[in-house]
Order: structure tokens, then sequence, then C-alpha cells
């Protein structure tokens, strides 16, 4: 019998809000966070919309730089922030914190390079070595906190694109299965880059206007930021604590059709929901709610559509709060994963913001109004990334 | 979980397992550079034209593996950085077009996971596939990962393995981050230089990994690693290590050490050595491929070969005794230290 695995707290930091409590509130108004970039140094950030963090990095940074940490990043910054928020949510000691038994895993598509200038010049040696010099890697903020908080335990980085913390959330769960951890801390942190912009612009996926996935007018994505990290914990360490909910399954498949767009008839995306249900042993008809991947670009929504109708006879109540943050990459697995607990937690649905003409045949159950007062036991996220990374997780009730 | 089969693309000549030299190719300077094979027959022609050498040394290795096994039920890769190569030549482009209309094919290879990826697609393997990009334990994660899904009877045959590549961008990085020698040195002098910094190196170490084998060619028994420790901690995580598999210092018949000729960071070597390995025979990989984060993938292949007496592609000075137990013990910067565990 696999033992319970609860979530007892989670922190997160978003264009939607600077702390879980903020980041609730905007889901309950409808507030976006989508608009143009203020801390972007880039030809873009007057021209396309972005999901940015409302925060520039010396405030984000304020907490900790007295620590004089040399070489933190805007990555590292919001890392720091959610996880700060995570391990006081769930009142996690130093020591256990710092214990053998906790398992660390974060993920980051672009990590340090948001440091796209000095990256160029350290690059190309047009400077003597920037403070940055060991600050670029993925794993760059990974190794920061787990070095701030003497972590002791396994750690980890996971980068398989959009997908990314959505499977370290998958494997904090599965070593936690295993018996080798009693918890896991387990998110991701990204920040707007003129790289990843200059790299989706270059795929022509940026959208001019706010994204409205499952829309047939979309036109693509807004780029986002920001982190997220939740404390998963073994139903004996953590039975005196209050239980958020808990993670019952994960499914991993690769869609094997293309290096940056999905296959047509859905070939990832069904088979990763699919895994999920069998690891959680449930039913599709078992599934109250899924928060979509929901990028707002043609392809994502119209595949995602497809895996949907290839899973479940009726398709259940499904959003994209995407139109809430842009596509964080990184840290948007995370991120859902935290919106996905809010609905379990408070029994409500977040809506699909800006959707104005729905994809016919498929979107009877599009969510587009904040919905209160439902009966929730078990919700999907999912997330798809390039190399066809494609990967399901699902939440139930405490 | 046990090796049944493997391939490595590295600075030595490891690829053409035919061929048998008398001694390890020699390098020399600060970049050992792969010895890559000619990949016609393997990959399309206008498929390769197209990819980065983390890319093509990754399919180059893995590919084979693959096609030669039923069935895969997961590509399992561990590497710091992925496509480098394309990664500054994407960025370059972004300054220099001051950013302008970019093509994406830098971009889109640039992603560490675009090699699992790609080995998704080129043998339409829809399986679990994953990339760990955990700097200097990003391999050992990947083992450890493939030991979970052995252990949640997920999978029975396992494709895991690494790539790093040299390029202008970590190499001119770590070059002002003072990673490198400063003074000449070659492959000999390498690891008793006594001076600061090592040498770059690079390459991809592939294996099928299977749950249940009769035949195979060594076993890994146990990963472990652990981050910014203390010279207790390291000794403390060996001893304990040791000791969940049945298994005491003087069991351990072979060491390979990690040795990068860094006087700052060959220190814990020596302190592992003299605390609790008086009496083994040692083997170092360094000298012969150079150091990058996920080098204990190389190791692990030596290992393999030392434990199976397969062909590594010179002629290795065997010790006197028959090789029972190794451990490889290997650290990054010294800040992510690694085990592994193997046996026959």
């Amino acid at each position: 019998m696999t033992k319970n695995i609860y979530i007892t707290g989670f922190g997160c930091i978003s264009p939607i809000g600077l702390n879980a409590d903020e980041n609730l509130r905007s889901l309950r108004s409808g507030q976006d966070g989508i608009g143009r970039s203020l801390n972007l140094q880039s030809r873009y950030s007057e021209l396309k919309l972005f999901g940015e963090v409302k925060a520039d990095t010396n405030s984000l940074g304020a907490p900790i730089y007295f620590h004089q940490i040399p070489g933190l990043t805007r990555t590292d910054l919001l890392a720091f922030t959610a996880f700060n928020e995570a391990i006081q949510h769930s009142k996690l000691t130093p020591e256990e914190i710092s214990s053998h038994d906790t398992a660390f895993i974060s993920a980051s598509t672009v990590g340090g390079m948001c440091l796209t200038d000095e990256l160029y010049a350290d690059a190309n040696f047009l400077s003597a070595g920037s403070e940055f010099v060991h600050s670029y890697s993925g794993a760059a903020h990974t190794l920061q906190i787990a070095k701030f908080f003497g972590m002791k335990g396994f750690t980890n980085t996971i980068n398989t694109a959009c997908s990314s913390s959505s499977n370290a959330i998958m494997m904090g769960m599965r070593l936690i299965r295993s018996g080798r951890f009693k918890r896991a801390i387990v998110g991701g942190a990204e920040s707007m880059a003129k790289y990843t912009i200059n790299g989706f612009n270059s795929l022509q996926i940026l959208s001019e206007n706010k994204c409205k996935p499952f829309d047939i007018h979309r036109d693509g994505l807004n780029l986002g930021e920001g982190s997220a990290y939740v404390v998963l914990e073994s139903e004996e360490v953590c039975s005196h604590k209050p239980h958020l909910g808990r993670i019952i399954g994960a499914g991993n498949s690769n869609d094997t059709f293309h290096p940056s767009s999905l296959s047509e008839n859905a070939v990832g995306v069904t088979k990763c929901m699919e895994l999920a249900l069998m690891d959680a042993h449930i039913l599709p008809s078992d599934i109250n709610y899924i928060n979509a991947h929901g990028t707002g670009t043609q392809n994502n929504d119209q595949t995602e559509l497809v895996g949907f109708a290839n899973i479940f006879p009726v398709i259940p109540p499904f959003s994209s709060t995407k139109s809430y943050t842009g596509h964080t990459l990184g840290a948007s697995g995370a991120l859902e994963a935290i919106y996905c607990i809010f609905s379990l937690i408070h029994n409500e649905l977040y809506p699909n913001l800006h959707t104005v003409d729905p994809v016919p045949g498929y979107c009877e159950s599009l969510i587009t109004h904040f919905t209160p007062e439902v009966k929730l036991d078990c919700v999907m996220s999912n997330s798809y990334g390039f190399g066809g990374n494609c990967t399901s997780l699902l939440f139930a009730k405490s | 979980m046990y090796i049944t089969d493997l391939r490595a693309i590295s600075p030595q000549a490891t690829f053409d397992a035919g061929g048998l030299q008398d001694h390890p190719t020699s390098h020399s300077g600060n970049k050992y550079n792969a010895q890559e094979p000619d990949y016609a027959g393997l990959i399309a022609p206008i498929l390769l034209r197209r990819m980065g050498k983390s890319i093509r040394m990754g399919i180059g290795a893995g590919l084979p593996l693959i096609q030669n096994q039923r069935n895969i039920d997961a590509i399992i890769i561990g590497s710091s950085e992925g496509g480098l190569e394309d990664c500054i030549k994407f960025l370059n482009q972004i300054v220099l077009y001051k950013e302008g209309t970019l093509t994406p094919t830098n971009f889109v290879q640039s992603t560490p996971n675009a090699l699992a990826g790609s080995l998704a697609l080129m043998s339409r393997n829809t399986c679990y596939n994953i990339t760990h990009v955990h700097k200097g334990n990003a391999f050992e994660n990947a083992l450890i990962d493939a030991m979970l899904l052995f252990e949640e009877g997920k999978a029975d045959t396992i494709l895991a393995g690494n790539v790093e590549e040299i390029s202008d961008y970590n190499f001119n990085i770590e070059t002002l981050a003072g990673q490198f020698k400063v003074e000449d040195s070659t492959s000999e002098n390498l690891l008793e230089s006594g001076t600061p910094g090592t040498v770059c190196g690079e390459g991809a170490s592939m294996f099928i990994l299977k749950d249940k084998a009769d035949d195979y060619l060594a076993r890994i028994v146990d990963v472990a690693q652990i981050s910014y420790p203390t010279e207790e901690e390291i000794l403390g995580l060996i001893m304990d290590t040791l000791k969940k598999n049945n298994l005491r210092p003087e069991d351990i018949d072979t060491l390979i050490l990690g040795k990068s000729g860094d006087s700052h960071t060959d220190v814990w070597y020596t302190a592992v050595n003299r605390k609790l390995f008086q009496e083994q025979s040692i083997f170092t990989f360094k000298d012969l491929v150079g150091e990058y984060p996920t080098s204990i993938a190389f190791a692990t292949y030596l290992a393999a070969c030392l434990i199976s007496g397969r062909n590594i592609g010179w002629k290795l000075i065997l010790p006197p005794k028959p090789i029972k137990h190794i451990l490889i013990y290997n650290h990054y910067k010294g800040v992510q230290h690694g085990l592994i565990l193997m046996s026959i």
C-alpha cells in the first residue's frame, strides 16, 4: 500500500502576486499580470506583452543581499523568495531543511542566462570576468539555495524545457514513495531574458496581445517569469500539520513528433495523462478539473484539446491560468500545481481569461468565470515542453 | 541494476571498439577534444549538418544502443549544459543582429533536453524522457532516477547517459573563473602538476541498464551524492553507502578517483585515499578525458570495462588481484560530490 504524500506548504511569486496570498486574490478577482515589461532591456519590451513579476531585481534581493552572496541573478532571487515562503508555510525547522531525509529538486530553463549581456561579454572574453561567472548554469539557483540552507540531502535540477518543474514535482513524489526521503521541496524558477524572448520570437509564437488560450483567434503566448515551490511530506512526518492536499500520481511521455511543436494526434499529451491516471489508480471520470498547459499558441492548444478528447468521454471543466501569468516556462508546472491546490482547498475554479470564441466542439467545459462552491476531489495539471516532453500531475483533497 | 551494453565517445579512441592501441591517446594543453566517429550510416547527412556537437555525440553513442534493444522503457540523460555551442551562436546572433529576425535552430538545439528529445524522436520512443542538469551531479541523478524506475516496476530496460561539449562559451567563462591551468601540461604530467586548475574535457557515455540480467558487463550497486560537504561528511557518506550494501572499506579492491590535477581540490581525493582506502588499486580518468561536470559517466564506463574485461580501446593494465568491487569517488570543483559503487 502506497503511503499518502501530503502537501504541507507552498510559496510562489508570479506576475499576479509577490506571495501565495496575492496570487490567490488575483486568481479570484480575474486580475491578470500581463503587460509591457519594465525591467527587461530588450527591443521587444515595448513590442510584445509579458507576464513580468512586479518587482525590480534590487527589491527582490533586499531580504538576501545583506548576506553578501556574490553572483545572485534574478532567477536566484525569485527562487529564494518562493522557497522561503514555502518552508515557512510548512513550518519546517532548519534541522528538517538540512536533513539527509529532505530532497530538494528544482527546475529552470534559462537559469542564470537571464543575464544575457553579462553572459555575452564573459563568453566572448570581452570582460575580465564578471561576478556572475559561476551563475549562468541551470543548476546555479539550486546550489545557491542548497548552500544557504546547508541542505545535506539529495539535490537536483531538471530541465525538460516547459515541463521542467512538473518533472521536479514528479521526481520528489517518487523519491518519497521509494522510502529514500521523508520530504521533498520541489518546484522551479524562471526569469525573463533577452535570450528566451528572442528564441520564442524566432519561432514566431510571441503574441502582441494578452494571450487567449483555446480561443479560435488565439495568436501566441506571453512569456512570463516567476518561481514556485511546494513542500511534499510523507504521512509519518506530517501528522501534526495541516494537510493542504495530496499528490497522487504523475506521468511523463515523449511526443516523438518535432523538437518545438506537438503532434496533431496528441501522442505524448494523451500518453502522459494515461500514465498519470494509471499511476494514481483512478479513472478519467474521477477528474473534476484540468489546469491545462494552454499556452495560447495554435499548435499547443489544438493538440491539447485532441488529447483531452482522446482520454475523456466527457471533458471535465478546464482552464489555462497562463491567461493570468503568461508562460513562466520552468516555473509554470509548479506555479500551476499551487493554483490546483488552491482550487482543492477552497472548492473553486479559476477562469481562462481573455477567451471570446472558444474552439467549437471541445470547449463546452472551458471555465470562463470564477466559479466558487464546486465539488472537487481530484484535479489534473498538464505541462508540455520542447523536445516533445509531456507531463501530467494529479492532486487530490487531503 | 545491470549494465548490459555501453558506448562512449570521448577524447580517447573508445568508439571504434575494434581497435586496440598500446597506450591511451595523450593530450596536451587545456582542451581534451573528443575523437568523434564517422557518423555516416547512423545519422542522415541532412540532419548531421544541423546538429550541434553535444547532440551529435549523444546520438552517436546512444542511438545504436537503443537500436540493439527490442524495447526501451526510459531515456534519462544527465548533462550540465547541453548544447553550449548552439547557445553561444544564438546569443551572438542576438547581439550581432540587434535582436532582429533570427533563425530558431540554434535556440531549439540549445535546450539541454534536446538530446533526450532527439533520441526519443529518432527511435520513436514515447516513454519516460528526462534530462537532469544538476551540474556536477547530473549523471548521478540520472542513475538514481533509473534505480527508482526499476524499483517502481515501471521499466525493464533503460538508456541512461551523459553528454557535455567543449564550447567557446564554457571554455571562456571557466577560464575567467580560474578553472584551467595557466601553464602547459600533458596527459602524462597533469595529475602530478601540483598547480591550480585543470583541463577541459567532453564526451558522451551511454549505458543500457536492466533490472534483471543473466548476461551483463557490470552491476551498479548504489549511487550517492552530496553538495558542500565537510571532509567528515564525505567519509561518513562513503562509510554509510558501503554499510548499506554490507561492505567494508577493505572489500573494495579498486578505487576510481576523479583527480583532475587541480592542487586546490585534489586534496579531497588524498583525504579519502589516506583515511579509508590504503591498499586498493587506484585508477584515474581525467588524465584521459579531462574535467567536465558529468565526467563521472566516463568513470562508470571505465569501471564497466575493468570489471567485464571489455575492450576499451587501449591495453588496460589490470591489478594483480581480480576486481570484485569498484568505488568511484568524484567531485566537481569541490562542491558537488558523487559516489558510484559497482560490482561484478
